[in-house]
């Protein structure tokens, strides 16, 4: 290209500049300042704001709230992982290697939970739980299992399992499709291979399809942690806010109650600098785990 | 190839999760759509059945006593601010990114795609503040800034890629005839990733109409309401009052417009979401 290095370098700040700035204002900056404010004791004005050092990560180790809230993400986790890694490869598999004629029907109705709202997500799951009207208790009752029936989300030992299965309702779909972007790359030719040698479909399952699509599902896997950790608060906020008893409470819950209700706001910073260590350790070691090298056959 | 009984009963049989997870999805979307057709008195008595005769009211008192008219057009403004606030910051970085040789441009491009990752919760409680000092707080153009700057990311990392099938030789023959790189951006980069444009344009959009806890974090009075915001105070309120009927209006009139985007763009929304979700 014909022009000045001044004339680049201009472009490039015009390209580059702005984005920057903003990016830098609104998130790398209150990512740092983040970890900063988690050395005060801070109510939010600016005359009560007292360096307290490590009292917060004190109180953190401390608080025998912070544990169980680990705990319920970790269930949450673990759950959704299993819940919706499950389904998603059963219904991938189904959906692709059987020649089913209105396999578009499924892939469209099965992916539109995903792109909902989490508060209509939410507040859809309140009602079905609801222990006179909602769907659950009715449908107990009519196959005769009232006694089963019970106050779903006011129950401290019901509560937190209750929230898994909005969850994995409104993710299988994304997963679903990612894993069929995998199978249809593989080559017809090693089915065909596997089958005059009288493999099973279960072997051929087992055997052929899973190893050759390892990584999405290592992607999904990996994914569904990741937004689980930085974001289970929200189906928790919307649909329990914390309750019963404290029973859902999340990590993010808990920094929000600690922060913009309570108003501890440089507790809250040591909360979430907590979520940011656990959440990248948790990645770091996944990725360790699930090392594993390319199949290729 | 004749098939088997036992190939055929199998087909059948796989069959039966398919429909009973269809299910599962369409009937609390469907109930929710008769609800709001409802009076309350036969959510109560007939919570799960057809509605006796379609009415109009539950949608009248969420236009009306809830303010939904004023949270549904806040909505609107945030979405369609975020979107193009979002497009104008990272159409010139991805193309910046991709095409022209810097020092650095990998290190930013990992900056801004490892963002992704990061929990931005730690983040929120400086970002309440930092809007309250700019007189952005409760201000649904602050909450739009803060949107677009949530999506830059994502947006950056899906256009990098679609600009990279762009020719080069495009960019070059334009500028041996003079035109200048900031109208190859404008006239020829542009137009021909649109169709990438229009992508990340969807994604964004249906992220800043759903989104909830920044609102809820950012926005304090009930004039400023986003819609997600205002569902949640009628579900909080139907607690006590039971105005189910007017509660499950309000989740219509959220979902109406991501249903029709979604009957549009099928194809581009769980494309552009797969490839998101693919980043890491």
């Amino acid at each position: 290209m014909v022009q000045s290095k001044k004339q680049k370098y201009l472009f490039l700040a015009f390209c580059l500049i702005p984005t920057f700035i903003l990016f830098a204002i609104f998130t790398l900056y209150p990512l740092f300042s983040g970890l900063y404010y988690s050395f005060f004791d801070w109510s939010g004005s600016s005359q009560n704001k007292d360096f307290v050092g490590l009292a917060n990560y004190i109180k953190l180790v401390k608080d025998a709230i912070i544990p169980n809230t680990i705990i319920h993400d970790y269930f949450l986790v673990a759950t959704k992982v299993i819940g919706i890694m499950v389904m998603a490869l059963f219904f991938a598999v189904a959906l692709t290697q059987l020649k089913i004629k209105e396999a578009p029907f499924y892939r469209i109705v099965f992916f539109f939970p995903n792109i909902m709202s989490v508060v209509v997500i939410g507040i859809l799951w309140t009602f079905i739980y609801n222990p006179n009207l909602g769907l659950v208790n009715s449908g107990l009752e009519f196959i005769g299992l009232e006694s089963l029936a019970k106050p779903w989300l006011g129950d401290e030992d019901w509560a937190l399992p209750s929230l898994v299965l909005p969850s994995v309702w409104a993710g299988i779909g994304l997963f679903m499709l990612l894993l069929m972007g995998g199978i249809s790359n593989v080559s017809k030719s090693y089915y065909e291979a596997a089958e005059l040698d009288g493999a099973s479909e279960w072997q051929q399952f087992w055997k052929v399809t899973l190893p050759l699509i390892w990584p999405q599902v290592k992607i999904s896997i990996l994914y569904i942690v990741i937004t689980t950790l930085n974001g289970s608060f929200i189906i928790v906020q919307v649909m329990t806010g914390g309750g019963p008893n404290n029973a859902t409470h999340v990590m993010g819950s808990y920094l929000y109650q600690q922060a913009f209700v309570q108003y501890n706001f440089g507790y809250g910073a040591t909360i979430g600098v907590m979520i940011l260590i656990i959440s990248l350790l948790t990645v770091l070691i996944l990725q360790f785990i699930m090392r594993r090298d390319k199949v290729e056959y | 190839m004749k098939r088997s009984v036992g190939q055929i009963l199998g087909r059948t049989g796989i069959r039966i999760p398919l429909i009973l997870w269809s299910l599962a999805v369409l009937y609390p979307i469907f109930w929710m759509f008769l609800g709001a057709f409802k009076s309350n008195a036969e959510i109560y008595r007939n919570p799960w059945g057809f509605p006796e005769s379609f009415s109009f009211d539950n949608f009248v008192t969420a236009w009306t006593n809830y303010n939904i008219d004023v949270s549904v057009f806040n909505s609107l403004i945030v979405t369609v601010v975020g979107a193009v606030l979002t497009l104008v910051l990272a159409i010139p970085t991805a193309y910046a990114i991709e095409r022209i040789n810097f020092r650095g441009s990998k290190i930013l491009f990992t900056v801004y795609v490892s963002a992704m990752m990061i929990p931005m919760v730690l983040g929120w409680i400086p970002l309440f503040f930092l809007l309250s000092d700019l007189g952005l707080l409760d201000n649904i153009y602050g909450l739009a800034i803060v949107y677009a700057v949530s999506q830059l990311p994502f947006s950056i990392f899906v256009l990098t890629s679609f600009i990279g099938t762009i020719p080069r030789s495009l960019e070059e023959s334009a500028a041996m005839d003079g035109m200048s790189p900031y109208k190859v951006l404008w006239k020829i980069i542009t137009p021909l990733s649109m169709s990438g444009i229009i992508t990340v344009t969807i994604m964004n959009a249906i992220q800043f109409w759903n989104e909830y806890f920044m609102a809820l974090i950012f926005l304090n009075s009930s004039e400023n309401y986003t819609l997600a915001l205002a569902i949640d105070f009628i579900s909080s309120e139907a607690q006590y009052t039971n105005a189910w009927g007017t509660l499950f209006a309000g989740l219509v009139i959220a979902i109406v417009p991501v249903i029709i985007l979604y009957a549009i763009f099928q194809r581009r929304i769980s494309k552009g979401m797969t490839e998101g979700a693919i980043k890491g």
